[in-house]
């Protein structure tokens, strides 16, 4: 009897009051949960009619915001994505505080390591976001005023631009979350000097033609001017 | 805009019956003789008139501003009838805002209302073939006639002025029924109650204070019911032109301000079913023209590499046959080069609709029109390579019904 007491009841009377006492803490963290989700569900719903109340998607349409979301593969509109966000945000906060109701030392630790963390994503994610936004923009700049100018090799100047900026904006995201960071930005600079460089034995080597006629046009012979006066 | 020490001198002088404004940046080799003509012109047609010559500076190096001061008057007392018996003031200051014409027109503007002027002039500082008789006939028609606004109208080379003829004169003409050849001509009359008019639109900080100016000027005045005219003046020959200057820049400031004029006046161009002429003062005459060197093979070259280049962005306003038929046009060779009026036109009413619609950042999709307007002067200037003024001009005309023929397109896209 008393084995049986000391090897099946004694553990299974000590893991129901352990069960018991947790019970409260789990309780309120899934309560705590509940109402972050429900927060969460009425703080997008109430978001997403107040941008379409202030017109937000018409003004990030015109801005070339949402083209620039529909060309990365984002269905949503902008004000759904933005509430989606906001709902989002809601549901992480919520459910820390719920870990935390929960009183496990361990996931209290880890919690805290993930909330410190957080923002280092967040503004990992927002320099991306802005770097591919800058990037495409500024690709395009450069792209039409080489053509415009007359550049024969337009599109790779308007790509080296696009990609260099994506590259650096990787590269600054990985460093803000802390991801091997000296060596990220080394592998930056030989790859940015690797590029230069490899333009540069393009230009003499591979684009000797170019560069002869690069020459010619700067110091010899002048090519016929157009006189014609547009406007 | 007008800083104290201006406005004490302008103060001092009063009232004005005639002003004549000329915009001028590193024109020191062209204006003393555009000064000089300018008030030949005065002492000539209207000694009687208490006139102010305006010399709005947009920061010359080359001692634009001096040439206009030391532009000496006296020795053309010899060629003068009259004797003047109004005053004749000279002002050369610089004008502050945006670089550009539009920000010394504006200077210009604030000076004739402050003056009460009753009408007048603007005249580029550039011009060689500039003459008295250009300001009896730009001023005339206001002070004789009540017109409010007189646009110029010149002999040219056949491929001179090319976004004028393929693009803003046809248009303007289309939308807005007046048939005003020279719409952004540069050299225009107007009565000091359309001054005060344009100088109450808050455009200054568009690009209307840069190239855009002139068109704004010319559909303004058209689209608000002042009485146009137009006046005969001759050949426009200019001084060397910059080679610095930017094509894409021009054309961009030029499209996107007559773009914006589209936003501003929809309720007024979609109710223009057709054009009518508009009257011509000045005595037509035939004038010898310098010759214009084109490298066509270049400007086919371009073309090309705008259409390998930006299809992707052309694609966004374009029909797909529009593109095919680019396409094929730019594979094809320099014999078979032809871009089609009808093709044009429907080319410049996409691009309309594209920009009123924002499909994209408006400075990328205008300046990506051109390859498309260098491939069509391209086309124009094979097309007319044997054809003398009277054809270039009666293709031109042809131009516009088909610009007017297709108006509908834009009425029924603008949304």
């Amino acid at each position: 009897m008393n084995i049986i007491q000391r090897l099946l009841i004694g553990p299974l009377d000590d893991l129901f009051e352990r069960v018991f006492n947790f019970m409260p803490a789990l309780l309120s963290a899934m309560l705590i949960l509940l109402v972050g989700l429900v927060l969460a569900i009425v703080t997008k719903w109430i978001f997403q009619r107040l941008f379409r109340t202030i017109g937000l998607d018409g003004f990030l349409s015109r801005t070339g915001t949402a083209e620039l979301l529909k060309r990365g593969g984002v269905e949503d509109s902008p004000a759904v994505l933005i509430s989606k966000i906001i709902g989002g945000v809601i549901i992480v906060i919520f459910t820390g505080i719920s870990m935390r109701a929960l009183d496990l030392p361990v996931v209290g630790r880890l919690l805290e390591r993930l909330l410190f963390y957080l923002p280092n994503i967040f503004v990992a994610l927002v320099i991306v976001a802005l770097g591919y936004v800058l990037a495409n923009f500024f690709g395009r700049t450069a792209l039409i005023a080489s053509v415009n100018t007359g550049i024969r090799y337009s599109g790779l100047v308007g790509k080296t631009v696009k990609l260099t900026l994506i590259f650096l904006s990787a590269t600054m995201a990985l460093e803000q979350l802390g991801i091997g960071s000296g060596t990220i930005i080394i592998a930056f600079a030989i790859a940015f000097g690797g590029l230069v460089f490899a333009i540069s034995l393009a230009f003499g080597l591979g684009g000797k033609d170019i560069a002869r006629e690069y020459l010619r046009r700067k110091f010899g012979e002048e090519e016929k001017e157009d006189e014609i006066n547009h406007l | 805009m007008i800083d104290p020490g201006l406005g004490q001198r302008i103060a001092e002088m009063g009232e004005a019956d005639i002003l004549v404004g000329i915009p001028s940046y590193n024109n020191a080799r062209t204006i003393g003789h555009v000064v000089r003509a300018v008030y030949a012109g005065l002492q000539k047609y209207f000694p009687e008139k208490k006139a102010v010559l305006v010399n709005s500076d947009g920061g010359s190096t080359d001692g634009t501003m001096e040439a206009v001061q030391e532009a000496t008057i006296s020795d053309l007392e010899s060629v003068l009838l009259q004797h003047r018996i109004g005053s004749f003031t000279k002002v050369a200051t610089p004008y502050r805002g945006i670089p550009g014409k539009g920000s010394a027109f504006r200077m210009i503007f604030e000076i004739a209302v402050l003056l009460k002027a009753k009408a007048c002039a603007v005249v580029d500082s550039d011009l060689r073939s500039i003459t008295p008789e250009w300001i009896e006939l730009l001023l005339k028609p206001v002070i004789d006639h009540k017109y409010d606004y007189v646009a110029p109208l010149y002999h040219r080379h056949k491929f001179d002025g090319t976004i004028t003829n393929s693009v803003v004169y046809p248009l303007t003409r289309a939308l807005y029924g007046k048939r005003v050849r020279q719409p952004i001509g540069g050299d225009f009359g107007f009565s000091g109650e359309l001054a005060r008019f344009y100088l109450g639109k808050d455009v200054w900080e568009t690009d209307v204070a840069r190239f855009g100016i002139d068109i704004w000027m010319t559909t303004t005045a058209i689209a608000n019911g002042f009485n146009i005219c137009q006046s005969f003046l001759g050949a426009k020959i200019h001084d060397a032109k910059d080679p610095g200057a930017d094509l894409s820049a021009m054309l961009y400031q030029v499209v996107a301000s007559t773009f914006d004029l589209l936003e501003d006046y929809h309720d007024v161009w979609s109710r223009v079913p057709s054009s009518a002429p508009v009257r011509v003062f000045g005595f037509e005459y035939a004038v010898g023209l310098e010759p214009v060197s084109v490298n066509l093979d270049r400007m086919i070259e371009r073309f090309k590499l705008g259409v390998r280049e930006l299809s992707g962005i052309w694609e966004k306003v374009l029909p797909s046959d529009i593109l095919k038929f680019l396409k094929q046009v730019s594979e094809a060779g320099p014999s078979d080069f032809r871009i089609p009026d009808e093709i044009w036109v429907d080319i410049i009413y996409a691009f309309a609709v594209g920009c009123h619609n924002r499909v994209m950042n408006r400075e990328h999709l205008l300046k990506s029109l051109t390859p498309l307007y260098i491939g069509r002067t391209a086309s124009f200037v094979k097309e007319n390579w044997e054809s003398d003024a009277e054809d270039v001009e009666k293709k031109i005309e042809k131009l516009c019904t088909i610009y007017e023929d297709r108006k509908a397109f834009l009425i029924n896209n603008w949304r």
